[in-house]
């Protein structure tokens, strides 16, 4: 399924990774007028303040994810569901409006280079350059002129602020003056702030693109640098032919449009029944959860409700908390404001009642628990407002720091310092404080610097944790060495040769990296990879021989080409490979001599791995190997004597695969019965994929055995799987959906290749887990579907074709 | 005991192939060969299982005959199965199996030049003495920005290479021919030639992935039906042809910067080689073109050329083919059409020394032949002819190799000349592949979406027979089959190696491995690299090892080369 989000905020993001989350499956292209990939505006006066790079505040995004920047979009069709960005076109089958909105201004800035909006990143570079001893005008009394003028504050560069304040209220036209004078007071405590309410602009000189005065109601501003923060509007003009629009885009509780394929999320998103658009990042995220659980059907009832909303503002030592709920609605004229107000400390709290329900509330370095008080709105119960009189004292909680996850000062400083937590990344074991939506990030990680901790005794805790760990565990992976020497006491290790080799043809970085790899496909933990690591060593003291005899060499060419990088550098130079027909540089003797030297100094220690049939008729002379002429059945015989183990890979070392499918014109037959041996260990598969023998060579290292086999002598671990019960298609067979010709609609949506004649329900072996060509794809992937090819020659007599066999699986 | 005037050397099996082969030389009392015999020592009758077989099946176990060109086997079964119906597949399945056959050139030839034959002419332990920085300064002669060759880059490799001799576990460079006298390379020629060796080993693995987004896995890919290709998803999704490009883009900075670099490097110093025509054979060249463009032009033209009488470019017309076993090991011994040939096997053995009985039947490789003669195909083949046709898409880079290495069109015809021309192709063949790429994309954007052509096999001929002729990596490959009564009445495979490797005729032609061979000279008949450097340069494709016996029976196996001290 396509899912096309247009958009490049948080929202945006936030969606694009939850749809992964829920289906990886899914492809995802985000449409964003940006210039820079997605990150988070609530870090914008970080940039201002040049504490924060670009880099710091860009937010995560799934690689799976496709990302389109610069991509304005123009138009959207929604007959033939396509969204147009000039004249490029991107089809979808659902398209999510993430697309934020846009700050309002008095007038046209883009002919102004000293007037700007506060909205990207851009802005903040901009107004990050030309701060320095300028007079910077902010106009807009919201959360953001009032977060940026906090921002400036504490910078040195202006010479001047003038807050510019249409009437006469700070963050909200009903916080009470009292809280607004105290809040003015804050800011002016620095010279150079001058609030000043009940202005406006009303006129401006230009100098071409400079405003060189600024005439104001009841001031003169002479060379400014004029700041917007006047309030947002939902960014939907491209919908506005496609799509109903109030102030955003119209939809229902599921955050559907009236388009079945269309969904808006965000502050782009105007709740039709409510009128409500949101505001919060948390609100952003719920809707997108929403939107989420409606498109994949994960919860088709999800509707969106508006939560009770816990804001704030920290501006010194001044501390402004807002809690507003859903109910709240600010015109209403039975609103009733209660007042707490104490001189020393300074202390307001607000409370706005509704029909003796609390409906809003402000609190300026308020004791009032925050998330009380959001319970209290949620509850929707009729409060007392002696209530409010006897809560009013500090909690022992200390201040709430993250309203997203209700956690509170007292309780952080305690988690920071029993877990020695030292920074922001090691919290998140303990508290998601900060991660929600990323506003106290910054106060989080100022805690944890401020908090101390006792490095001696933690370090020692800690430790003596993992110790003891490390011991049990080690204990059990030690009777496996233990067992491995016991069936190789011959093999005597020469680290310091071992260790030179290692460094030899480098890559020590990707032998860690590999061993790590290994550690984790044996489902260990990171402490083993010593172990595994020795285990390595060990290895590559084992003579490895490899034969080639009635073959096609695909098994040598998929075992060289086709296993991980990293992991087939390591077979060349860490495993000792010694004898390999393909592989091998010595010509000459040198071939022959060595395979001779193995034998007669290795003996029942060596392991053979053998490819291809043994050709048995006509004395065995379809095949011969030599200078001297040995058959290739002589040669076998003679190397098999000794091993330690006989591996037989792919279908043809089986039972003679494609070599013995009728007539067997030259009497092919497998390894085991050529050698009339019962230990055999196969590994069919026409070729074999190299993982399986990689992974069969690790087991029998680590675990001193050969690995559980079957009836067949194949290892459990790779052939019980079922190619039918892994499939990828599966779904589709299960809906009764089938591919009936080649390339038809079926073939390019990917359904069930069962009626084109794939085999999969008669191949046990684990090629739908584990792809071929570095996990690049497979047959089924492909549309061909499978031929059960390590089933030996009776795949070659049965099942290679494009017809259904036998009865349908059940 | 008198010492004999002439000695014979047995090598094998011949390593760095694919495939098991023997060759046996004769030298004269100036070591020079005189004669000389080429066998396959291995049978499996694949021909044989096919007869009887559904026509539609025939590509999945016709595959099977190779692991290593395993997609071109699969392809051309197909398509005679196809021709034989006269069934034509939709452009985008052609395009689509171009570009998994076309990905397969450029993988075999970096992977015989760096890993099968540079060993013939890269002395490994000689790199160890290299200076790094005079080695970076040595690449920027050859190419202004030459592949991870700053004197870093080499420097590292160096390390490797050293670290790896010091430690004694010398994996595939243990016992090679490290300081005989026919090594040209200085030091630093070596180093760079090393270090590409190592990043090639990438490329390649890299390349496996290409084949596999559109071929579902290789070897043996499994995405052709007769009528067409099955991989319809995968090419109508952008993301896995864009993944397949980038994999290409890749491979082609390469080729550009190291695998053409490199090549130019050989063709220098060796030059004396190529014009005394070391490896030279009869000259007799075939191509039977193929991959057609957008505008109907094929990739590689086709013609046939004998004696290199390059002023004489002869049409090719596959009905010229013949094939006979007089002396192979089987039962046919007179010329006869591929259609009519059959696979019986009439083993007369080897003599009881294990040597060759080289005046009967020795190997299991026919001989086919064109108008009677023993035909050389493969890259020099297809460039010559190419060249001498005016190929738009081969004369340009074949006219800028000769202008830079000052060479004429004849010193293909050698040992060096053969890589020097599959180093071209590689380098053009990428190039193709965006332009069968970019047609392809143009198809699909304009709704062609067509994979496969429908057709009921029930209402087929129950009789037909068909031919599928394509270049492939090593040469002109054809399979031809005969249906009868819906099955497969006859199946033969004519392989580039078929041709290369062929043993003599009826009327004692040699095959051209066996043409090349004769009149070079060995430095040291113990250490018969000179044989190995032409043998090599045909990329043979068979399954190997490599043993010298001396045919008088003393062992030659008593030396040992070990890499210098360091």
């Amino acid at each position: 399924m396509k899912i096309v989000i247009i958009g490049g905020g948080i929202a945006a993001d936030y969606i694009a990774n939850q749809f992964l989350a829920q289906d990886a499956s899914l492809e995802i292209l985000i449409l964003s007028k940006e210039t820079y990939a997605p990150y988070d505006r609530i870090h914008l006066c970080d940039l201002v303040e040049g504490t924060a790079q670009l880099e710091d505040i860009t937010l995560d995004l799934a690689p799976q994810v496709q990302l389109k920047l610069d991509h304005q979009v123009t138009r959207i069709e929604r007959k033939a569901k396509q969204v147009f960005c000039g004249d490029k076109s991107y089809g979808y089958d659902y398209l999510i409006i993430a697309s934020g909105s846009e700050p309002r201004t008095l007038f046209d800035l883009s002919q102004i280079d000293n007037a700007i909006t506060f909205r990207s990143a851009d802005d903040s570079f901009k107004i990050a350059k030309n701060l320095q001893d300028r007079h910077i005008v902010i106009v807009g009394a919201g959360p953001i002129g009032l977060e940026l003028l906090d921002t400036l504050v504490r910078m040195p560069q202006p010479k001047a602020i003038t807050l510019l304040v249409i009437d006469e209220a700070l963050y909200a036209p009903d916080v009470d003056a009292s809280i607004v004078a105290m809040m003015r007071a804050t800011y002016e405590a620095d010279p150079r702030v001058n609030i000043v309410f009940n202005d406006q602009i009303v006129d401006k000189q230009l100098d071409g693109r400079l405003i060189t005065r600024l005439i104001t109601k009841k001031h003169q501003i002479d060379d400014p640098f004029v700041i917007f923060g006047i309030g947002i509007q939902p960014n939907v003009d491209f919908a506005r032919d496609a799509l109903p629009i109030g102030r955003g885009i119209l939809v229902d509780r599921h955050m559907r449009s009236d388009d079945l394929f269309i969904y808006a999320v965000g502050e782009a998103a105007e709740i039709n029944e409510t009128g409500f658009c949101a505001g919060h990042a948390r609100d952003c995220q719920q809707q997108a959860d929403v939107a989420i659980a409606h498109i994949l059907k994960t919860d088709p009832q999800a509707q969106y409700h508006r939560q009770v909303a816990i804001d704030g503002l920290k501006v010194g030592a001044f501390d402004f908390i807002d809690a507003t709920s859903p109910d709240y609605n600010p015109k209403d004229q039975a609103n009733e404001t209660l007042l707490l107000r104490a001189n020393n400390p300074p202390r307001i709290d607000q409370y706005i009642l509704n029909q003796d329900k609390l409906v809003r509330f402000f609190g300026a370095n308020t004791n009032v628990d925050a998330m009380a008080v959001k319970r209290l709105m949620e509850s929707n119960e009729s409060v007392d407002p002696a209530f409010f009189y006897t809560s009013r004292l500090v909690s022992e909680r200390g201040r709430l720091v993250c309203s997203c996850v209700g956690a509170y000062q007292a309780e952080l400083q305690a988690l920071i310092a029993d877990n020695a937590v030292t920074d922001f990344a090691e919290l998140k074991a303990y508290s998601q404080a900060g991660r929600v939506c990323g506003r106290c990030k910054n106060e989080v990680v100022t805690l944890i610097a401020n908090t101390e901790v006792d490095p001696e005794e933690v370090a020692r805790k800690k430790q003596a944790q993992q110790q003891a760990e490390l011991e049990k565990k080690q204990q059990k992976i030690q009777r496996r060495l233990d067992k491995f020497n016991r069936f190789h006491p011959d093999a005597p290790l020469d680290i310091n040769e071992i260790d030179q080799a290692l460094a030899a043809f480098d890559k020590v970085k990707d032998f860690n990296g590999w061993v790590s790899m290994m550690t984790l496909n044996l489902e260990f933990p990171p402490v083993y990879q010593d172990l595994v690591r020795q285990g390595v060593y060990q290895l590559n003291k084992m003579p490895v021989i490899w034969l080639e005899l009635s073959d096609c060499s695909g098994n040598s060419e998929a075992f060289i080409k086709t296993v991980n990088p990293s992991i087939d550098e390591l077979i060349l130079k860490f495993i000792s490979l010694d004898y390999h027909e393909l592989l091998m540089a010595a010509s000459g003797p040198h071939s022959e001599t060595r395979l001779d030297e193995i034998i007669e100094q290795y003996p029942g220690e060596y392991l053979l791995i053998v490819e291809g049939a043994i050709p048995l008729a006509m004395e065995g002379k379809y095949l011969r190997i030599g200078p001297k002429g040995e058959t290739g059945e002589a040669l076998l015989k003679r190397v098999a004597e000794k091993a330690a183990a006989i591996m037989a890979v792919g279908s043809c070392a089986l039972d003679g695969g494609v070599v013995a499918a009728k007539p067997n014109p030259t009497g092919a037959v497998g390894v085991a019965e050529a050698l009339a041996r019962e230990d055999i260990i196969n590994l069919p598969g026409c070729p074999v994929n190299p993982i399986n023998v990689v992974g069969t060579l690790l087991h029998y290292l680590m675990l001193g055995e050969m690995p559980a086999l079957d009836s067949k002598n194949r290892p459990l671990w790779a052939y019980a799987p079922r190619v039918h019960d892994n499939c990828e298609r599966r779904g589709h067979y299960d809906a009764g959906e089938f591919v009936k010709e080649w390339g038809d609609e079926g073939a390019k949506k990917g359904w069930c290749l069962f009626e084109m004649g794939c085999k999969g329900p008669y191949a046990d072996i684990n090629c739908s887990l584990v792809k071929f060509n570095e996990n690049t794809s497979w047959p089924v992937q492909v549309g061909h579907g499978c031929i059960a090819c390590g089933q030996g020659k009776r795949a070659f007599d049965e099942y290679a074709n494009n017809r259904k066999v036998i009865s349908m699986p059940s | 005991m008198s010492q004999p005037t002439t000695q014979k050397i047995i090598i094998d099996p011949v390593t760095r192939i694919e495939g098991h082969l023997r060759i046996e030389v004769e030298l004269d009392e100036h070591n020079i060969v005189n004669q000389a015999w080429a066998s396959g020592q291995l049978f499996r009758g694949i021909e044989t299982i096919l007869k009887g077989r559904d026509p539609r099946d025939t590509g999945l176990i016709a595959q099977r005959i190779c692991g290593v060109c395993t997609n071109v086997h699969y392809r051309a079964s197909i398509s005679a199965v196809e021709q034989a119906y006269q069934i034509e597949i939709p452009r985008n399945a052609e395009i689509v199996r171009n570009l998994v056959t076309l990905a397969l050139f450029v993988q075999d030839h970096l992977v015989h030049y760096y890993h099968l034959h540079s060993l013939d002419y890269v002395d490994v332990v000689s790199a160890l003495s290299a200076d790094p920085k005079a080695a970076s300064e040595q690449a920027h002669q050859w190419h202004s920005h030459p592949y991870q060759c700053s004197q870093s880059d080499l420097a590292a490799s160096q390390q490797k290479l050293t670290q790896f001799v010091q430690a004694g576990r010398l994996g595939l460079f243990a016992n090679g021919y490290w300081g005989h006298s026919a090594y040209k390379f200085s030091p630093e020629q070596n180093l760079i030639h090393m270090h590409h060796y190592l990043e090639a080993l990438r490329i390649q693995r890299e390349i496996s992935k290409a084949i596999a987004i559109f071929a579902g896995k290789t070897p043996h890919p499994q995405n052709l039906v007769v009528g067409g290709v099955t991989s319809v998803m995968d090419m109508l999704n952008p993301q896995r042809m864009n993944d397949y490009l980038f994999i290409i883009k890749d491979a082609r900075e390469f080729i550009k910067r190291a695998y053409m670099p490199d090549m130019k490097m050989l063709v220098s110093a060796y030059r004396d080689s190529i014009k005394a025509g070391e490896g030279r054979g009869h000259g007799h060249f075939m191509s039977s073109g193929g991959y057609r463009l957008f505008n109907n032009e094929p990739l590689f033209a086709q013609g046939v050329v004998f004696d290199h009488q390059f002023d004489q470019v002869a049409d090719f017309d596959p009905v010229n083919i013949t094939e006979e076993a007089a002396r192979s090991w089987y039962a046919d011994n007179e010329p006869r059409s591929p259609y009519a040939q059959t696979t019986e096997p009439e083993y007369t053995d080897l003599n009881d020394d294990g040597s060759l009985k080289t005046e009967g039947k020795y190997s299991w490789i026919k001989s086919p032949r064109y108008q009677g003669k023993a035909m050389e195909v493969g890259p020099a083949a297809r460039m010559i002819i190419g060249y001498l046709r005016d190929a738009p898409l081969i004369k340009p880079y074949v006219d800028d190799f000769m202008q830079t290495c000052d060479l004429e069109l004849i010193d293909f015809s050698s040992s060096i000349g053969r890589n020097a021309a599959r180093a071209i192709e590689a380098e053009l063949t990428c190039d193709a592949i965006f332009a069968f790429a970019s047609e392809l994309i143009e198809n699909i954007k304009y709704y062609d979406e067509t994979t496969w052509t429908q057709y009921v096999f029930e209402d087929l001929p129950t009789s037909a027979q068909g031919a599928g002729i394509f270049e492939v990596p090593r040469g002109t490959l054809a399979h031809f089959v005969r249906i009868d009564e819906a099955k497969v009445a006859n199946y033969q495979a004519v392989v580039p190696t078929t041709w290369n490797a062929s043993p003599k005729d009826g009327q004692n032609q040699p095959g051209p491995y066996e043409a090349s061979l004769i009149g070079i000279h060995l430095a040291d008949p113990q250490n018969p690299l000179e044989v190995l450097r032409v043998v090599h340069s045909f990329d043979p494709c068979l399954a190997c090892a490599v043993h010298v016996i001396d045919a008088q029976g003393s062992e030659l196996a008593a030396y040992r080369i070990q890499p210098k001290a360091i």
